[in-house]
């Protein structure tokens, strides 16, 4: 009897074991990592900053996206907004869509910096940050991605626009996407 | 000094009807600063000085002034962030089992320690030598040994 219940005790704390094994793996497996140039863009709904409703991704396939990343808490972000309005109102005449997903932030702080930096494009609120951290890899805001026609990434930018590193890499995107 | 009088009278005034008008005892920062997390550095407000955690400070502070209870002001932030933004799981659905799992677990460990320690008294109990009468030397060295003591006497 005391055999068979050493066993049944061993069993357990090796089955005990098994799973923490099981889910170290599983967690090592699905850490969040970035889209890269040529994969698909991962598909996402978020709600509307402003107004009512959420927007998918899927609903602009046909239409080269620029998918910018932002806080109103990110010192960059201000820098780069302006630019972006301004692409944007250059760009939409060749159907290009500017997403703009605001990231881990309170919407009133996010709604006040539209405003302040009149941006006219399409804001999201991603308060949980689950899709720009957990489908996008997103650890700091702002990040750029430009995805073609059919969803794919042509362009992921890890930092400012506005940087000298960035900048022209993003217009060339910009243009391949909107060719 | 009387310009000082009129500072003092014109922030008691001010003031005044904002700390009175609360139906309730005000929460205070600090407690909540240990209660909500920071969403970008994944530590307690207190912990962290990220520009994300400033800008929730200040939410917390103005809700506070607005008399909001700590309940409102976290419904308020999970409502923007989602749950992750509360330090603690909450007490519904799949989150209990944050809440019961370690306390089945010392539960669990504590039976199974009483179990064992139940048992190896009671292997030890029936293992026991039963009590021997005489020396419980063998014959041979009994009889070496009293002839050892005769040479003795």
């Amino acid at each position: 009897m005391t055999r068979r219940l050493k066993t049944v005790a061993q069993l357990v704390a090796l089955a005990g074991v098994a799973g923490l094994l099981a889910l170290l793996v599983w967690q090592l497996g699905n850490q969040p990592h970035a889209p890269g140039v040529g994969a698909k863009a991962p598909a996402f709904t978020l709600r509307r900053l402003e107004g009512s409703g959420t927007v998918s991704l899927a609903s602009y396939r046909g239409k080269p996206v620029v998918l910018n990343f932002w806080a109103s808490w990110c010192q960059p972000c201000k820098a780069e907004a302006a630019v972006l309005e301004r692409d944007w109102t250059t760009y939409r005449n060749r159907g290009v869509v500017f997403l703009g997903v605001d990231f881990h932030d309170l919407a009133s702080d996010a709604r006040r910096f539209v405003s302040a930096h009149s941006l006219t494009f399409t804001m999201l609120q991603d308060g949980s940050g689950t899709v720009t951290s957990g489908s996008y890899g997103v650890s700091q805001v702002p990040e750029t991605y430009v995805l073609d026609r059919q969803g794919r990434v042509v362009a992921h930018l890890a930092g400012p626009i506005t940087a000298p590193a960035f900048a022209g890499e993003f217009r060339s995107a910009l243009a391949k996407a909107a060719a | 000094m009387l310009r000082l009088a009129a500072v003092a009278a014109a922030a008691l005034v001010l003031a005044g009807p904002a700390a009175a008008s609360c139906a309730h005892p005000r929460t205070s920062l600090t407690y909540l600063e240990g209660q909500v997390m920071c969403p970008t550095c994944h530590t307690t407000l207190d912990q962290s000085d990220s520009p994300a955690a400033q800008r929730i400070e200040a939410f917390i502070s103005e809700k506070i002034s607005a008399c909001w209870t700590a309940q409102q002001i976290e419904a308020a932030l999970v409502a923007n962030y989602g749950q992750g933004i509360l330090a603690a799981p909450s007490h519904r659905g799949f989150d209990l089992l944050a809440w019961w799992l370690p306390i089945a677990g010392v539960l669990g460990g504590a039976l199974v320690l009483g179990l064992g320690v139940w048992r190896w008294s009671r292997q030890r109990g029936a293992e026991e030598p039963a009590e021997t009468v005489g020396s419980g030397l063998d014959e041979e060295t009994e009889r070496r040994l009293d002839d050892v003591l005769a040479r003795f006497e």
